[in-house]
């Protein structure tokens, strides 16, 4: 996919995009929103014939000690079958357990148990699609004593084992580097430039625990101006590639969506367009 | 340090809620303490849930509120998480629970409110398929048809209600005119199934409803209009029938 701006398709959007055609780069979804055969599947699978797609999934649960659940993996590959997606992609992260299913990223302790586990859940999954994933670091709230590797050490790792791709979200790193007091120059360094397939950015929300700051993955806002910095940064280390604007809660009207997408757009085409890791 | 699947383990335990102790003991802490990292999860399953149940129960949220209803959500998610990770699937048996939710006893007709949002939910995610048409049945002789057993398209249900539920609905959808519902009038029993960009439902009376449920049964024509007729023996087949079809409530003949 050339290295463009494009929106996360939501559902108030849905029926305005299909009428309107506005231009963006592409078109990603939450696999997990169009399983089942709504109105809604209809008319994303019409849209496909004028924009390129992007298919992010939430549920896999790649981090599961118990491995994938395969009926899920099944409708998930029914889908991409059908949308020939340019980009396929889930988190570094959890959210399966013993039958139940959380709806939130949970954390992995960074050890070399979890990366068995995480490279054969990867494995297992692009096996299943017949092609490369990429793996999203996620936001994070804490971390586990036992971890003995950095989680940009972790996902490069994830990535030389399984072959697997990165997908990049500046606004987790920054969320992350807050909330475990990380320098985010320093989360960058480990990762392998040739991995790297797509980048995330959304807004996030200011919250207190303990009466200290957290930052709150919460997708609800524009992007700040410190995200779009570090994107810059990413983008000058890194070079060019799709890159996503998500707005999950509060959603805004599409032409501000689309908007923040062009906004995004001018930090990437500032970038190089080649860079490697320096 | 716990094993992976041990760890997994003690954090579902603690988003189903449990005290966590023993997930605290492996989280680094500092000026903001494990207990409270931790506890930025347990919120965002709860409120992510809720929030999903809301989409599902439109009507009921309306009905009830944000407050109220975040509360009955949150009660319901602690017992009854999903079990996939499709969310639009997650919910069939929240109608139950507010069933037994004492502090929604005052609204009597509150959990066939949640039945016909989870019937509307259900029949708006199931796939849209061929609709059987009155030219379809021409070249049928009439004492064929009755032995045959019919299809409604797929997710269709009945939502039977001792309240007027159907009124109840447009009184609470965006842009109602505000007027009052009589709580006191007659029930009602929906027919949900699929449109082409929607789901919707239409009102039916009580032969129609017992008709439609032997047709749901996999009765046959004729054993559904017999149990209509034994409902109310005024009930008029052909009238009925043809009201179904017009709707393009069936899918095919089985």
């Amino acid at each position: 996919m050339d290295p463009v701006a494009g929106i996360g398709l939501r559902s108030p959007h849905l029926a305005e995009i299909a009428r309107e055609k506005p231009a963006t780069g592409f078109l990603e979804i939450h696999a997990e929103n169009y399983l089942a055969g709504s109105p809604a599947r209809q008319t994303i699978e019409h849209l496909r014939r004028d924009y390129e797609f992007s298919v992010h999934a939430v549920g896999l649960s790649l981090g599961s000690a118990e491995g994938l659940d395969e009926k899920h993996l099944d409708r998930v590959a029914g889908l991409i079958e059908r949308l020939e997606p340019q980009l396929v992609s889930d988190h570094l992260s959890w959210s399966v357990a013993g039958g139940r299913y959380f709806n939130d990223l949970l954390p992995l302790p960074y050890t070399e148990e979890s990366l068995a586990v995480v490279v054969r859940n990867v494995q297992r999954l692009q096996e299943r699609l017949g092609r490369r994933v990429s793996i999203e670091n996620p936001s994070c709230y804490l971390a586990f004593e036992h971890s003995i590797l950095s989680e940009p050490e972790f996902l490069a790792e994830v990535a030389r084992r399984s072959g697997c791709g990165l997908l990049l979200d500046a606004n987790n790193i920054f969320v992350t580097a807050h909330n475990l007091r990380l320098d985010p120059a320093d989360w960058l360094a480990p990762l392998p430039a040739d991995a790297i397939t797509e980048y995330h950015l959304a807004g996030h929300a200011v919250n207190y625990a303990d009466g200290e700051r957290v930052l709150i993955d919460d997708h609800g806002s524009h992007v700040s101006d410190a995200v779009l910095d570090l994107f810059g940064e990413i983008v000058r280390r890194y070079g060019k590639r799709p890159t996503l604007v998500e707005w999950d809660t509060d959603i805004p009207a599409l032409d501000v969506l689309l908007d923040e997408a062009r906004r995004a757009e001018r930090v990437l085409m500032a970038g190089r367009a080649d860079a490697r890791a320096a | 340090m716990l094993a992976l699947p041990d760890l997994q383990k003690a954090f579902a335990g603690y988003l189903s809620g449990g005290d966590g102790v023993d997930l605290a003991r492996i989280v680094r802490g500092d000026s903001i303490s494990a207990a409270a990292r931790l506890r930025i999860h347990r919120h965002h399953v709860q409120q992510s849930l809720a929030t999903a149940l809301a989409a599902t129960f439109p009507t009921v949220h309306t009905l009830v509120g944000e407050a109220f209803f975040g509360a009955m959500a949150g009660s319901f998610v602690v017992k009854d998480l999903p079990t996939q990770p499709v969310l639009a699937e997650y919910g069939a048996a929240f109608p139950d629970f507010v069933d037994g939710y004492a502090p929604a006893r005052d609204l009597p007709y509150l959990p066939d409110m949640a039945r016909l949002d989870w019937a509307l939910n259900v029949a708006f995610h199931s796939p849209d398929g061929p609709r059987l048409a009155a030219a379809d049945l021409d070249s049928i002789a009439p004492d064929r048809l009755l032995g045959l057993a019919l299809d409604l398209t797929p997710g269709s249900a009945l939502v039977p209600s001792a309240f007027p539920i159907d009124r109840i609905w447009q009184a609470s959808q965006p842009g109602a005119n505000g007027s009052q519902v009589d709580l006191a009038a007659a029930g009602a029993s929906l027919l949900v199934g699929r449109r082409s960009d929607d789901a919707a439902f239409v009102a039916l009376d009580a032969a129609e409803a017992a008709f439609v449920t032997a047709i749901l049964g996999r009765a046959t024509l004729e054993a559904a209009a017999q149990a209509a007729f034994a409902v109310e023996p005024a009930f008029d087949l052909s009238t009925s029938f043809g009201r179904l079809l017009a709707l393009q409530a069936f899918a095919a003949l089985r």
